[in-house]
């Protein structure tokens, strides 16, 4: 009998023979693709899927699972790099959020590409698949140096397919620059990879089996013997001699790199720039981006690793106060947009930064909650967008939206659902899972950590600021009269656009309800089954991956402490504030012809039109530095370093072409030379030798 | 009464500067050929002399091996001079300076 744990690598690699189906299939017979690959598509997500949720059970039986698959590189007396999977509560979860956000990308593309009579679908489909195949890899990926490769694969498919209406002029330079920011970020990540390997000997998460160690142990036991207690890895302290720093310095280097790569694939502040522009791909590709695959990644890997993370309080804190700023930063920006999308670009920056300040303020459960319940509500949002896309024939412009309830009732009710989450009301699921995260900076920075504390106001902030734009975007689409002639006659919208919005509107209602915190504390029932299901028992192999022992972590070497704050009080205010946003907005644009009232910011409004001028900064950064930069060195090396070879070069080319003039062809002084030659060498040896 | 090995010596160095002296004047190939057998016939001066010397045969085996290829050369010498000739319609080595740079 084969159990799930040994079905494991299918789960990624179904997809890839999708991809592989429609790439070969579609360009050597297309006539042969139905639906231009998305049934292929289906179907390999959809038994991703059941693989995944057949994992899932087998995990929450205890059956973790750990296994290496393939060793690339065989190392002689050094570690080897190897392919495997890793299978553990988080990695279960996600792989589920994963291929179910794919395969509900794939049906609705059906309705988005297919039925809109979009051209290139092979390529479209061939995209999807390698990007549902690269992120489930890398989500099973059991050390970093898989995680990495797949982590790049995954920038690559977004790459392709942001660019995939590659005609016109927008889609190409945003997939370029897309692929450019991120590449930015990885590039520390490979440092810190490379670090990681140097430093450790391996990369791998855990360590299952006899003389496997793993990198977050080795280190957690290199800083309890700078604090000594116990002996120092052999390893660590041979290289720790080499870079002559302290562990607890040098891990705080190799965390900060990683993070480098988490903040260009997360969208986080200052690499978030990518993210907007990435709207010009289609939109179910956004939904996939934005919900489960690439920007899910990048604070995917810091949970992975959160071993490792927890050690560190000062990268901690960076993590929980670049988090807490690009929500706020993000939300700001989201609130004049005039198109739809562009406003979900910006909430999920938003988002992603109260998932990177809950785990660095210690809520581990609370950024994994939040990671689950954005994958649904945000893939609702986008898939909700996309059907009022369909419906617009393609405008995307607010303004000349409204009034589409009536017409197009099924996603109205799903955005709506998807939107209250978005917006964290109760009891959707966002406020379950936002308010925890909160919860988490509030409590360790009462106690311990009071920089946490910034963190959690501009976390605070950010919620009203959500509520407002949340609203706003609702009720300029669906409600008041329509402004424009196909919002007065919009295009219908099939089973297949309706299907995922409705699955995914009753995801984003109750998918909270798993990790009701508030409640449990009150009622003082056991029904927080997140964290439950987190908890990796002591005693198993596993354990240092579970929540327990990251707990003990942070408070043994982060020296994180709660404050012990009730729940209620911090939920109460993230609530009022979400209303206040949320009422705001109802206000100012819940009437029947809503106007602009961004003209009251005055300058502000230019700032944030221009999102803070982060593009002209980056853009002089490259432009005003890095090329003059570039230039000199150019210069050094077309000059000064070429000139010395040249310089060589030209003296022995110049010898040489007087020099040759002595081959004159006469036989005669060949013959001269000869003997003289002989001469002067039997004078030299008879000088030397001592003849005379 | 034997001479003494020196006069053979001198005679050898007198008759190979000859032969070196011919090479590096002379401007027609058949002298060249001719100065290289003086050359060649001072080494077999050589050989006779201290094969004698030291009452030894083999350096007088080896003088007939060098006249051996002295024939042999001279053989391989005129070829060269004869193609010499068709080419240039003169023995004159200073003509053929085709192969320079």
């Amino acid at each position: 009998m084969v159990g799930a744990t040994e079905l494991t690598p299918a789960i990624p690699l179904l997809p890839f023979a999708a991809f592989l189906v429609a790439l070969l299939v579609g360009h050597f017979a297309p006539r042969l693709l139905p639906k231009g690959g998305a049934i292929p598509g289906i179907i390999a997500t959809a038994g991703s899927l059941l693989l995944s949720l057949w994992t899932f059970l087998a995990v929450s039986g205890g059956g973790y699972h750990a296994q290496d698959i393939y060793t690339w590189v065989a190392g002689q007396s050094t570690f080897s790099l190897h392919f495997g999977v890793l299978v553990d509560p988080l990695s279960a979860m996600m792989l589920v959020i994963v291929s179910l956000v794919a395969v509900l990308v794939h049906v609705f593309s059906l309705g988005y590409m297919n039925d809109e009579g979009e051209t290139g679908l092979p390529r479209y489909y061939a995209g999807l698949g390698l990007f549902t195949f690269s992120m489930l890899a890398f989500v099973v990926a059991d050390n970093l140096l898989m995680a990495f490769m797949f982590f790049e694969l995954v920038g690559l498919c977004s790459y392709l397919l942001i660019g995939f209406h590659f005609r016109e002029a927008g889609p190409p330079s945003a997939a370029k620059k897309a692929f450019l920011v991120t590449r930015f970020g990885d590039y520390f990540f490979l440092i810190g990879v490379v670090g990681v390997l140097a430093t450790f000997g391996t990369a791998r998460f855990v360590a299952v089996g006899d003389g496997v160690q793993s990198f977050p142990h080795l280190a957690e036991q290199a800083l309890a013997a700078a604090g000594g207690d116990g002996a120092m890895p052999e390893h660590v302290a041979s290289f720790l001699d080499v870079v002559g720093m302290e562990p607890q310095t040098w891990f705080a280097v190799l965390g900060l790199l990683v993070l480098g790569g988490v903040v260009g694939k997360s969208a986080q502040f200052p690499l978030h720039t990518w993210l907007p522009d990435a709207m010009e791909g289609p939109t179910p590709v956004s939904a996939l981006i934005h919900a489960a695959t690439m920007v899910a990644a990048g604070v995917y890997l810091v949970a992975r690793m959160y071993g490792f993370y927890a050690l560190l309080p000062t990268v901690l804190a960076v993590i929980a106060l670049v988090g807490g700023f690009t929500a706020l930063f993000a939300a700001t920006m989201g609130v004049v947009k005039d198109e739809l999308k562009q406003v979900l670009a910006y909430s999920t920056i938003s988002q992603y930064g109260y998932m990177m300040l809950g785990l660095g303020a210690g809520g581990y459960v609370a950024a994994t909650f939040h990671l689950m319940t954005h994958a649904f509500f945000k893939a609702l949002l986008f898939l909700g967008a996309g059907s009022v896309i369909i419906a617009m024939h393609h405008n995307e412009d607010m303004w000349d939206m409204g009034g589409l309830k009536e017409k197009m009732p099924v996603t109205y009710y799903t955005f709506l659902s998807g939107s209250l989450a978005l917006a964290g009301i109760v009891p959707f699921a966002g406020f379950w899972s936002k308010d925890e995260v909160l919860y988490y900076a509030v409590n360790y920075g009462l106690g311990e950590s009071p920089i946490l504390l910034a963190a959690y106001a501009m976390g605070l902030l950010a919620v009203f600021f959500t509520g407002f734009y949340t609203f706003r975007m609702v009720f300029l689409t669906f409600h008041g009269e329509p402004r424009s002639d196909t919002a007065r006659d919009p295009h219908g919208v099939r089973w297949n656009v309706k299907l995922p919005l409705v699955v995914l509107g009753v995801l984003a209602a109750t998918a909270g309800l798993v990790n009701m915190t508030p409640v449990a504390k009150v009622t003082g029932l056991h029904i927080e089954f997140l964290h439950q299901w987190l908890v990796i028992p002591e005693g198993s192999e596993f354990a240092a991956l579970g929540y327990d022992h990251y707990h003990h972590l942070l408070e043994a070497f982060a020296g994180y402490g709660a404050a012990g704050v009730g729940t209620l009080a911090p939920a109460a205010v993230s609530l009022a504030l979400a209303f206040g946003g949320a009422g705001l907005a109802w206000v100012l644009y819940n009437v029947d012809s809503p106007t602009e009232h961004t003209e009251k910011l005055g300058g502000v409004k230019t700032v944030l039109y221009n999102n803070y001028y982060q593009d002209e900064y980056q853009v002089w950064l490259a432009e005003g530095v890095t090329l003059p930069l570039a230039r000199a060195a150019d210069t050094f090396d077309q000059g000064i370093v070429d000139g010395v070879v040249n310089g060589v070069s030209s003296v022995s080319l110049f010898a040489g072409s007087r020099l040759k003039r002595i081959q004159d062809g006469l036989v005669t002084h060949y013959a001269a030379l000869l003997t003289l030659s002989l001469v002067v060498l039997l004078v030299a040896f008879g000088l030397l030798g001592g003849w005379f | 009464m034997a001479v003494a090995v020196e006069y053979y010596l001198l005679l050898s160095a007198a008759v190979f500067c000859t032969g070196v002296f011919g090479v590096l004047t002379r401007e027609n190939a058949l002298m060249f050929l001719i100065s290289v057998e003086l050359m060649l016939n001072a080494a077999n001066i050589n050989l006779v002399a201290f094969s004698h010397f030291y009452g030894n045969i083999t350096g007088q085996v080896f003088s007939l091996f060098v006249m051996g290829l002295a024939a042999a050369e001279v053989a391989v010498g005129l070829g060269i001079v004869l193609v010499l000739y068709r080419n240039f319609d003169d023995v004159d080595v200073r003509n053929a300076t085709t192969m320079r740079w």
